[in-house]
């Protein structure tokens, strides 16, 4: 392929001069090329990250008047704590993924701890053979209607009756829909969570379509019931806090809050 | 017995076929690539199933950084929680990520001059300039002259050291402070004004649909909250990220979106 050929038409005529075949070697420029494509493989990102996004409300005080109250059969506060091994973030052995912990309530606190479901323990486990297991269950439980109703728009989308902009809008909609019972989910990350713990919890909120989160710190009640929690199940979730907040970061608790921890 | 004569055969192999490919290939790689931005220390961001992508313009990144994993350190919190900043700007060209980053540092000097008076920060040009090439930046206003009079090379090793308590931006719990900003708040407060004087100009002598049409870092910020993105590591632990929340809110900046990577509904989370 390299060479140019020069035929000589079939005629041979005395004298004529021999004809050589025009070879290029094109090893250097294969050679080359490689270095050039590692190159652009080593630098390049192909992977974008994504991005989840939040939406926190202002920090100066509210007066109590002005808070939103919310329906005691509606809400679901969700303990966050992540299992400590030393000052690394204890490992399954199994998966070797980090172990997050939820203690969760439903309603108001029950400090009188009149039945077991004062505080229950669950794991964010995900899916299991297409079925939500864990918090995910709980959740998915508590926003039943909503699921119902985005499981069908889902399948309108998946079948194209419906473009992904209009499945985006009426899945919005749908998540934000009054008329359905929608539960509302305070995540409390306790002092030891891990960033992706509360990441995990955000996107627990995202895949059960929960519209009406926040993200508070815990307070003495919850606290206390993770005290009880611990002298029934004789369980240690009240560690000291594994890793001082380095000097530059000097931060002390908010007034009249106090962390599961201190 | 006849001599078997063995036919001289070329070695020579055709390289052709193999350079086309390669250059394919080559082609390929430069289209799609977009180059992996210098970054001061390596995070590993937790993986949700958002899959909104992180926006390629009008950015703002803030990144925290995770605490030693080499295990050379006796204390491993010491290089935790440090902020970095990076700026990205328009696709436009006449807003370009060294633009808003020269416009960003105008005025962040010009708000810690007026809380400063005592120890006012004055950059040259020649300062100037280094900033505007540099992505990511992340050190206090107070060595600031000094850490842009450095020389590439020496910049990138002065802030890739983690145990040095000279980098990072400076961020507290912003109580007590009697109105004046920490180092973070006042980069904030630059990105709040900047972002608002550019949107400002653009929507000028529009009508009111064309203005809804903009799409600008303001916009981004205040409608979208895609303008900042908070990275930070899967192992840092919550109070250290919560910091930065609370420093964020106090700046009224209450919607921004948290960088992760990409998982399926169906994994199990942990």
């Amino acid at each position: 392929m390299a060479q140019i050929e020069q035929s000589d038409g079939g005629k041979k005529k005395k004298g004529a001069q021999k004809k050589i075949a025009i070879h290029v070697d094109f090893t250097p420029m294969v050679d080359m090329n490689m270095l050039l494509i590692t190159f652009f493989m080593l630098c390049t990102t192909m992977i974008k990250s994504q991005t989840l996004q939040i939406v926190l409300p202002t920090n100066e005080d509210v007066k109590k008047e002005q808070q939103s109250q919310t329906k005691q059969s509606e809400a679901i506060t969700l303990i966050l704590d992540t299992e400590y091994n030393g000052d690394k973030p204890a490992t399954d052995a199994e998966t070797g993924k980090t172990i997050h912990n939820i203690y969760y309530y439903e309603g108001i606190a029950d400090t009188t701890f009149a039945t077991s479901k004062y505080l229950q323990k669950e794991q964010f486990i995900g899916n299991m053979n297409h079925e939500p297991q864990g918090i995910r269950k709980i959740l998915r439980g508590k926003n039943k209607e909503v699921m119902e109703q985005y499981v069908k728009l889902k399948d309108q989308w998946k079948n194209k009756e419906i473009t992904k902009e209009e499945f985006d809008k009426l899945a919005k909609q749908n998540a934000s829909d009054s008329l359905k019972t929608r539960p509302v989910v305070v995540i409390k990350p306790g002092p030891n969570t891990t960033y992706e713990g509360l990441i995990n919890a955000i996107d627990e909120m995202n895949i059960n379509q929960i519209s009406r989160y926040s993200i508070e710190l815990p307070t003495h009640t919850d606290t206390l019931l993770l005290r009880h929690y611990e002298q029934a199940n004789n369980a240690t979730i009240i560690r000291p806090t594994v890793r001082a907040r380095a000097a530059h970061m000097t931060a002390a608790p908010a007034e009249g809050e106090s962390t599961p921890n201190s | 017995m006849g001599k078997v004569k063995i036919k001289k055969k070329s070695t020579l192999i055709d390289m052709t076929a193999m350079s086309d490919v390669t250059v394919l290939l080559l082609t390929f790689f430069m289209l799609t690539s977009t180059f992996l931005q210098k970054e001061p220390t390596i995070v590993y961001t937790p993986s949700s199933v958002s899959e909104e992508k992180v926006p390629m313009n009008n950015l703002v990144t803030v990144l925290v950084s995770s605490a030693d994993k080499s295990g050379k350190l006796d204390d491993p919190s010491v290089a935790e929680g440090k902020l970095f900043i990076s700026f990205t700007g328009d696709a436009d060209s006449t807003l370009s990520s060294e633009k808003i980053r020269g416009m960003m540092l105008e005025e962040a000097l010009a708000i810690y001059n007026e809380q400063h008076k005592n120890n006012k920060i004055a950059l040259t040009p020649q300062m100037k300039s280094e900033f505007q090439a540099t992505n990511m930046i992340g050190v206090p206003f107070s060595v600031l002259p000094q850490v842009m009079a450095m020389s590439v090379t020496e910049r990138d090793k002065f802030m890739g050291d983690m145990t040095n308590p000279q980098v990072g931006i400076p961020i507290d719990d912003n109580r007590n402070r009697d109105g004046r900003l920490n180092d973070f708040q006042v980069w904030l407060k630059a990105i709040y004004n900047v972002a608002q004087r550019i949107n400002n100009e653009q929507a000028e002598g529009l009508a009111a649909e064309e203005r809804s049409q903009l799409s600008n870092l303001y916009t981004a910020l205040m409608r979208k909250g895609q303008g900042i993105a908070i990275k930070a590591d899967k192992d840092t632990p919550f109070t250290t990220v919560q910091l930065v929340f609370d420093n964020l809110q106090t700046m009224k900046l209450n919607k921004f979106s948290l960088m992760t990577a990409l998982k399926s509904e169906d994994e199990p989370t942990n």
